[in-house]
């Protein structure tokens, strides 16, 4: 992006983009080793994941503080004015995947009181399809992608199938629990949150999307995205 | 007076009268230092009253005075007829509205605050006056042409010949009393890109009507009404969340 006169301002949107920046690699990080705690018994990785997400809390606080300072100070219009809006609201979807991921550790710390479950292992899929969300989210964000921003919504269909076709299975494993419904639950909680994670990401290439070409697309992604209305800039 | 000044601008109780009219009225802040602070509010406000005050520019207007009340700067109280006023307005520089130059050369003008201060030796005057011309980011634009008439520049150029002129004495706070206004957008940007640049050497103090440039440039704002002082805060603070209901009004445009 072409730099402004006034340097105050670079600096700003520079400083928000870098904290949104830090905000998604802990995100992902989060989700990552709270998977990792449940996929391999890991009470102590669980533990940390619970104890990082103050990070993301703080980094979404700033992100707010310094969105919010710009449009005071600097009245920002056009491409920058988008850049604040969809900065500031990924960083809402961030937290609230980073909050995903606490929610995942908590239940592996309460499945890891129990007998091991080999079935953990059935969540990987689920997992495996909600992480590619979330980095190509955010990848369309940084890379100014507007066409895998808008890709995700695809995407997206495929982990909800796999969610239904998971959550099937575990409803019909919790009514022969046998003692083990507790965790059984837990295995259906944890699959509703990488669905919610991937719903997220979803919201997040949409800001992508509007950010690069000031086209909304929330509600309306079966259309293609009108090429010809696109900005030149 | 002490020849150094700490920038440290301290108002205590400050009543001024232009002859019967009463222009501030109990007005007291503490104006702290090497920070940009803007003074906002409607016309007849009193904040060019008070800006002026801090160099004695209103000792030149017949019937104006301080009728009670104080201004330290760095301690010392300049309204004491002891106060080198001289002095005083070279620690304390002023750019106008309307920049003036001299109808001398681009050299002359930048030179001439030195050299009324016996600063003669030319290598000396060379150096300064190619420091004070760089940190007003005008040095790229006028190196070649240092001896041609300042009058030759550009709107905004003349307002930075301007600043740079003040910068050359090298004082500790700078009063600017619409500095912007005569200026379009990209000559103003670059006036307020220098200010937030000078800021870590120099104190501003920034009289303005234009709202969101105080918002840009400013780290504390003040807001008078009426001659008194409705809120002094955090820049941020102010223009987001302002204590006062007039402050709020004015800032809205519902006022009165």
């Amino acid at each position: 992006m072409s730099q402004h006169l006034f340097r105050d301002y670079d600096n700003a949107i520079h400083h928000l983009q870098e904290d949104l920046l830090t905000m998604a690699t802990l995100t992902r990080q989060n989700l990552e080793q709270a998977m990792q705690a449940l996929l391999r018994g890991d009470t102590d990785l669980a533990n940390t994941v619970i104890a990082a997400d103050s990070d993301v809390d703080e980094l979404e606080r700033k992100v707010d503080q310094i969105g919010m300072e710009i449009l005071v100070r600097f009245h920002p219009v056009a491409t920058d004015l988008r850049l604040i809006i969809a900065s500031m609201k990924i960083s809402t979807s961030l937290e609230r995947i980073s909050d995903h991921a606490v929610g995942i550790a908590k239940r592996v710390r309460k499945i890891n009181q129990g007998q091991p479950m080999q079935e953990v292992q059935w969540l990987e899929p689920l997992y495996a399809q909600a992480y590619a969300l979330l980095r190509d989210a955010m990848d369309s964000y940084t890379n100014h992608d507007k066409l895998l921003g808008q890709a995700l919504h695809e995407k997206d269909r495929e982990l909800d199938r796999l969610h239904k076709q998971l959550t099937r299975t575990l409803s019909s494993q919790l009514e022969v629990a046998n003692g083990r419904s507790a965790a059984w639950l837990h295995l259906i909680f944890i699959a509703r949150s990488l669905e919610r994670i991937g719903d997220l990401s979803v919201n997040i290439g949409e800001e992508a999307v509007f950010l690069e070409s000031a086209i909304n697309i929330r509600h309306e992604y079966r259309k293609p995205l009108p090429e010809n209305q696109l900005p030149s800039t | 007076m002490s020849p150094v000044l700490s920038d440290r601008i301290e108002v205590h109780d400050l009543h001024f009268y232009y002859g019967h009219t009463c222009a501030l009225k109990a007005v007291s802040l503490n104006v702290p230092e090497r920070q940009v602070t803007a003074f906002i509010g409607p016309s007849g406000c009193g904040k060019s009253t008070l800006l002026r005050c801090f160099n004695r520019m209103n000792d030149e207007i017949p019937g104006a005075r301080v009728s009670s009340g104080s201004i330290h700067i760095g301690g010392v109280n300049i309204q004491q007829p002891s106060v080198d006023v001289a002095k005083l307005r070279r620690e304390v520089g002023m750019v106008f509205q309307k920049s003036n130059p001299f109808p001398r050369s681009i050299f002359d003008n930048v030179a001439f605050g030195l050299q009324l201060h016996r600063i003669s030796n030319r290598s000396m005057l060379n150096q300064a006056v190619e420091e004070a011309l760089i940190s007003a980011a005008l040095w790229d634009e006028v190196k070649d042409r240092l001896h041609e008439s300042a009058l030759a520049l550009s709107g905004g150029q003349q307002q930075r010949l301007c600043i740079a002129r003040s910068l050359a004495v090298k004082p500790s706070i700078i009063l600017m009393d619409e500095p912007c206004s005569a200026l379009d957008p990209i000559a103003a940007a670059k006036v307020e890109d220098l200010i937030r640049t000078l800021r870590q050497q120099i104190t501003f103090i920034i009289v303005t009507h234009n709202m969101q440039q105080a918002a840009r440039v400013s780290d504390l704002t003040a807001f008078f009404h009426l001659g008194e002082l409705i809120e002094f805060s955090p820049t941020l603070k102010l223009f987001s969340n302002p204590a006062h209901k007039l402050t709020e009004a004015y800032l809205r445009g519902t006022f009165g």
